[in-house]
């Protein structure tokens, strides 16, 4: 037994101030397997694999490697080990060649390097494990996925038995996951053992060859993906069933809030900007926005809270020409914007809750007389908000980046929500959720929705968009390719405008 | 082998221990020099001797009252640099030109009290106050402006416009401001007694302090108290974030650049009106540079900032004093630097810790 | 956060109360013990104190040679030094602080101390100051400099005999009476025995900056000047001039160490003897204050010994003129002294009052540049 197991991690337990994130957590991963390592976030995941990758030590539990016990003191001793580990956010040097990259901070890199010889080694390994690099291709040149398929080559160079694969799928699109699967699974023919963390259960069903969970930084379960079903696989990640999304009404739309006539904006590189963008969404209408990254998602969103001035067209807000108003502006006329990327530009993480909470508030006289902040007033304002979405939180002072991305969106959308906006654009609100914490962000825009609120909904997820929306616009290379009420969007057809055709095409077809 | 290790979070022990450690350190550096200067001295020297310089050096800045009142003057215009620069750090605007600054306050000072040598102490010194503020405002609005609205690199801006601002307070004291009694000498003419800001009895300790303290009071007052602080903070921490909110950045940065300079500007008057009690070369001896360290060591809190002036004051002031014991003055260069290179190094293992392969780990 | 806030507001109420404390308490009692210890040694004190640091190469440190010997010739005192004092806020304390450790003599050495030398002076009537090259006296003040100008003539022979170009370059530090006099004292030397030549000027606005002074000698022996005459403590022109084959003239100490086939003499401060006079006159009581300008005949200037590549024929002269100067039978400015624009400003027959020396400001005839007003 002890044989096919390439790594055996036994009774581990990890400590942090106040958080028990491992509770004597097992894990064994067989040569030549997928196991996946599934969870909600918070649950103890990211802490294990940092452990087994040597980012951590554990304050208790033993780690074998082949039969080995191994104790792990840089990510460094475990990659000799041959366990390489694919973070979420690698780090690459843009201006270097993938080669570059790869044998860079290996150990016998040594002082000069041979290119040459590592770029036909890299093209070789490449090639057999059916990962499309081109060895002297630019990092900037290169899409997200490339990056991490550079990333996964650097593993395997380093001679890594075990890839371990932090929600690889988090920043790709559907096709290009679909690919990654397929590549992994080609590596395990080859003896490789790879271990994806995920929390999405239709991954698992997927790819997997076995699947353990882990709850509340336990492992409750190890099972064969032949003996379980997603519903199971829920239950036993969550402790409970999941509520199955009921059939929704279509809402009662009222008047146009929101209007976009022909607007084009550029983009901040060579991709698509937008081009003579029009649209309108109703009070009460979740106009949901589906797109393939790099097609005007973002700008689109930005062009309307007044990030991103336009060159052309306008915007109307209640009939209100509010094209290229400030951001200020924009938000004082009642719109809140759910940002992509909540940490880094819709929170400010070493600030506390507070802080974070009066972010839209700060100016209104709710908050103060004069130039002034009265900070009871503002933690009073605080805790109402926090009340209202019911995060827990351990205290109102520290960083909110220690949160889990469940609770930053709850705060967040508390924040965003709380003034009561005429419109709301949303960007992906529920990336990187954990179930219970996605389902609770929908309720809130629905609710919004049913509050009269315009909502625009930009994901890169069609089931999300097809639950949400009353309609759905496909994006692609800047232009709007069409909008469908929700009950003509076929999935297929979605998907066949976010690749360029033209609605009309797609129904000759 | 030893290896190094990055922490999760730095050891709240290493917070409290690590600076202790760095100024031990830094003084057993200096206590080596000063023995190996002192055994090629034809008296020799004993180890005694060596640690007496520190007591020397104590005691000059502290053992008398004339010693905390010198250092006290010495520490005035480290408080309000370092208070200045502390706030465009805040909002990561990287002034390095307090020292600039700090003159074009002092100049604008001196024009008033040399130009309307007439005016009444009531107006005279408000009006220093005023014009201090306000010169060393605008001269920090000149790489404000490009900074804000063409992303024009403020390090080097700021700092090529000290060597600017000294120069174009030379050309008034070598011309238009010389003293006709001076012999052609560059000095401005001494102010009148209306343009001297009041002493602390027969010290030289000047109201400058009161300027500094009063100054960091605010200063925490409305970063912690006020919307705009609250601006500031949020810009400071997440420019991205603060956009999204839709503060403008733009109208912040020529905001703090101001007071940011303003504050050095304040420096510069009280050091002209209080000190030298009129325009001359050689009016700051790198205070503007100084500050910068005084606001990184005090992490930008403006109390810690009174305090880490009061520190780098002592320092210097005593440095002086145990020269006259014969300790030359490049020894006392050398343990001040040593002190600062200690203590920002000791940064380091904030954030690392060092690991001995095999042996288990050694925390430092 | 807040503990490392409480324990910051706590240290600093700390540091304020000690500071308060130290302020009532009582007024030096360290003076007093110093002073018993000076009873019991006996010793007279004598403090100097510099601009720059000892080891400048340059001004500071021919004070310091000057304080070597006086250390020599009297065994009996015991000196202290302060090095590399700025001249702001920080002279006014270590004066007073050299005045309360019982130092009965404190030589200021630069300019920029004159201010603060005056108000300590008030403090402390017993103790005498003596202020290098100020012009403000007190009971207890006194000024001394000596009168260069006179070296720098016998220096300008010597340059206006070896220049070829008849092409003169002159590294100039401050627009101020001091260096103006000096260039003007040095172009009549080279005038004397070369009309022909002129003297460009060049000002780095520094007293002190290697690179900056070097790179002035630079531009001046690049638009034809062969030899190049300084007024900083640094020796970067003759490096300059040693670097392209040229000559120069050093200022305050011999520079022939540190440009050696390029320095023809250098123009030295001596400053020993004053040193010796004046301490022996304030230990006897018959020192009075005064503004003391040492001419070339009380040894406080001169030349440093010639290099090797200066003729006989030149030293000779340079020697004669410096008997004649000791001698007092001509000065540098006698009359008739035209401007730069031809113009009388020393009649024939007449000599330039001190104080008209002392406040030069323009330029003699054969000087290439201007004044910056």
């Amino acid at each position: 037994m002890t044989e096919s197991l390439l790594v055996d991690m036994r009774q581990i337990t990890k400590k942090f101030p106040g958080v028990l994130a491992n509770d004597q957590v097992e894990l064994q991963v067989k040569r030549g397997e997928i196991l996946a390592l599934l969870g909600e976030n918070g649950s103890g995941k990211s802490t294990l694999m940092s452990i087994l990758s040597g980012l951590y030590r554990p304050d208790a539990g033993e780690i074998y490697v082949a039969g080995h016990q191994v104790s792990f003191k840089s990510p460094r001793e475990a990659i000799k080990a041959g366990i390489g580990m694919v973070h979420q956010h690698f780090k690459q040097v843009e201006t270097f060649s993938v080669a570059e990259n790869v044998i860079l901070g290996s150990k016998d890199a040594g002082f000069t390097m041979n290119t040459k010889q590592v770029e036909k080694e890299i093209a070789e390994l490449s090639q057999g494990y059916g990962l499309q690099v081109d060895p002297t291709a630019k990092i900037w040149q290169l899409s997200v996925a490339e990056r991490q398929r550079v990333e996964i080559v650097k593993m395997l160079y380093r001679g890594s038995k075990l890839l371990v694969l932090d929600e690889p799928t988090a920043v790709l699109t559907p096709q290009e996951a679909r690919e990654l699967f397929q590549v992994i699974k080609q590596m395990t023919t080859r003896g490789q053992s790879v271990i994806l963390i995920t929390h999405k259960l239709n991954e698992v069903m997927e790819v997997a060859d076995r699947v353990t969970i882990l709850r509340n930084g336990k492992s409750v379960a190890t099972r064969e993906r032949s003996q379980v079903n997603e519903r199971e696989l829920a239950r036993l990640m969550m402790g409970q069933d999941i509520i199955a999304p009921t059939k929704r009404k279509l809402g009662n739309l009222g008047q146009p809030i929101l209007q976009l006539k022909d607007v084009s904006a550029p983009s901040d590189s060579n991709r698509a900007g937008l081009c003579n963008v029009s649209l309108s969404v109703r009070e009460g209408e979740i106009l949901g926005i589906a797109g393939i990254a790099g097609n005007g998602r973002r700008e689109l969103a930005e062009a309307i809270v007044g990030l991103r001035s336009l060159t052309g067209g306008s915007i109307t807000l209640c009939g209100k020409d509010v094209s290229n108003f400030s951001p200020r502006e924009i938000i004082e006329e009642g719109v809140s914007y759910i940002p992509e990327d909540r940490l880094g530009s819709g929170l400010v993480p070493n600030l506390g809750a507070i802080d974070n909470l009066i972010l839209k508030e700060y100016r209104r006289p709710g908050l103060g007389r004069g130039p002034f902040i009265n900070r009871k007033l503002a933690k009073e304002f605080a805790l109402r908000l926090i009340e209202s979405v019911g995060v827990k939180l351990t205290g109102l002072e520290a960083p909110v980046k220690m949160l889990s991305g469940g609770n930053l969106q709850r705060i967040l959308l508390a924040r965003e929500l709380a003034a009561k906006p005429k419109v709301i654009v949303a960007v992906y609100p529920v990336r990187g959720l954990d179930i219970a914490a996605a389902e609770a962000v929908h309720q809130m825009l629905l609710e919004q929705r049913s509050k009269g609120a315009a909502i625009v909904l930009i994901s890169e997820d069609l089931e999300e968009l097809l639950k949400l929306s009353d309609n759905i616009g496909v994006l692609y290379k800047g232009t709007l390719m069409g909008v469908l009420p929700v009950t003509e969007a076929e999935p297929e057809k979605v998907g066949l405008m976010m690749l360029g055709s033209q609605p009309e095409e797609v129904k000759a077809s | 082998m030893i290896k190094l290790e990055r922490r999760a979070a730095p050891s709240s022990m290493g917070l409290v221990l690590i600076p202790v450690i760095a100024v031990f350190l830094a003084l057993i550096t200096g206590a080596i020099f000063l023995y190996l200067n002192g055994l090629s001295s034809p008296k020799g020297i004993t180890w005694g001797q060596v640690f007496a310089v520190y007591g020397g050096m104590l005691d000059g800045a502290f053992g008398s009252t004339y010693g905390v009142s010198e250092t006290i003057v010495k520490a005035i215009p480290l408080m309000l640099c370092g208070l200045g620069v502390s706030m465009a750090f805040r909002m990561q605007l990287w002034n390095i030109g307090a020292e600039g600054q700090f003159y074009m306050g002092a100049f604008g000072a001196s024009w008033l009290a040399l130009t309307y040598p007439e005016l009444p102490v009531y107006l005279m010194l408000p009006g220093m106050v005023l014009l201090g503020l306000l010169c060393g405002g605008l001269w920090a609005l000149i790489p404000g402006i490009p900074r804000a609205y063409l992303g024009v690199n403020e390090t080097i801006t700021t700092l090529m416009l000290n060597y600017v601002a000294i120069l174009w307070v030379n050309y008034f004291i070598f011309g238009p401001w010389k003293d006709p009694q001076g012999m052609n000498f560059p000095l401005s003419k001494p102010f009148e007694p209306s343009a001297v800001l009041p002493t602390l009895g027969s010290s030289r300790v000047h109201f400058g302090l009161v300027f500094a303290l009063a100054i960091a009071v605010l200063l925490w007052f409305v970063l912690k108290q006020s919307r705009w602080g609250y601006e500031v903070t949020v810009i400071g921490e997440s420019p991205r974030t603060a956009r999204y909110a839709g503060m403008n950045i733009k109208k912040n940065i020529i905001l703090v650049m101001f007071v940011s300079g303003a504050i050095a500007g304040l420096a510069g008057m009280a050091e002209v009106s209080a000190i030298t009690q009129r325009m001359q070369q050689g009016l700051s001896p790198g205070y503007g540079y100084t500050a910068i360290i005084v606001a990184w060591l005090a992490k930008l809190n403006p109390f810690a900032i009174i305090l880490v002036a009061i520190l780098l004051g002592a320092l210097q002031v005593g440095g002086y004093s145990v020269q006259t014991t014969g300790v030359p003055a490049a020894i006392v260069f050398m343990i001040q630097g040593a002190l600062l290179f200690f203590v920002l190094g000791g940064e380091f293992f904030n954030r690392f810790r060092i690991v001995l392969k095999n042996q288990g780990k050694v925390e430092v | 956060m807040k503990l490392s806030k409480k324990i910051l507001t706590i240290v600093f109420t700390l540091v304020l109360a000690v500071a308060l404390v130290g302020c009532g308490s009582q007024e030096k009692p360290k003076a007093a013990e110093e002073g018993k210890k000076d009873a019991a040694t006996d010793k007279l004190k004598v403090a100097f104190i510099y601009v720059g640091p000892v080891g400048d190469g340059g001004y500071s440190y021919a004070h310091d040679l000057g304080r070597q010997y006086l250390v020599k010739e009297m065994p009996d005192i015991e000196t202290t030094i302060v090095e590399s004092v700025p001249e702001g806020a920080d002279s006014e304390r270590v004066l007073t602080e050299l005045a309360e450790k019982g130092n009965k003599i404190i030589f200021a050495t630069s300019f920029g101390y004159m201010d603060p030398v005056i108000k300590v002076a008030q403090k402390y009537p017993d103790v005498k100051f003596l202020h290098c090259s100020g012009y403000k006296t007190a009971d207890n003040v006194g000024t001394y400099f000596g009168r260069m100008y006179q070296a720098r003539y016998l220096s300008g022979i010597v340059a206006g005999k070896t220049t070829k170009t008849n092409t003169i370059g002159y590294v100039a530090a401050f627009p101020i009476p001091e260096v103006v006099r000096g260039i003007n004292a040095f172009t009549q030397g080279v005038r004397s025995v070369n009309p022909n030549a002129k003297v460009n000027v060049v000002w780095t606005n520094t007293w002190y900056d290697p690179a900056a002074e070097k790179e002035a000698g630079k531009s001046l022996l690049e638009t034809g000047a062969d030899v190049v005459a300084q007024h900083q403590d640094t020796p970067g022109p003759q490096q300059a001039a040693e670097e392209k084959g040229k000559f120069g003239i050093g200022y305050n100490s011999d520079m022939s160490k540190m440009a050696p086939k390029a320095v023809l003499t250098s123009a030295v401060w001596n400053w020993g003897p004053y040193y010796v006079n004046t301490v022996k006159a304030i230990k006897e009581g018959t020192w009075k204050s005064d503004q003391y300008w040492g001419p070339i005949s009380d040894n406080i200037v001169d030349l440093a010994p010639f290099g090797p590549m200066v003729p006989e024929d030149v030293k000779q002269l340079v020697e004669t003129k410096k008997q004649e100067l000791i001698e007092g039978k001509f000065d540098v400015f006698d009359g008739p002294v035209k401007d730069q624009t031809g113009k009388e400003r020393v009649a024939a027959g007449q000599k330039m009052s001190d104080a008209d020396m002392l406040s030069f400001d323009w330029f003699v005839e054969g000087v290439e540049g201007t004044i910056p007003k």
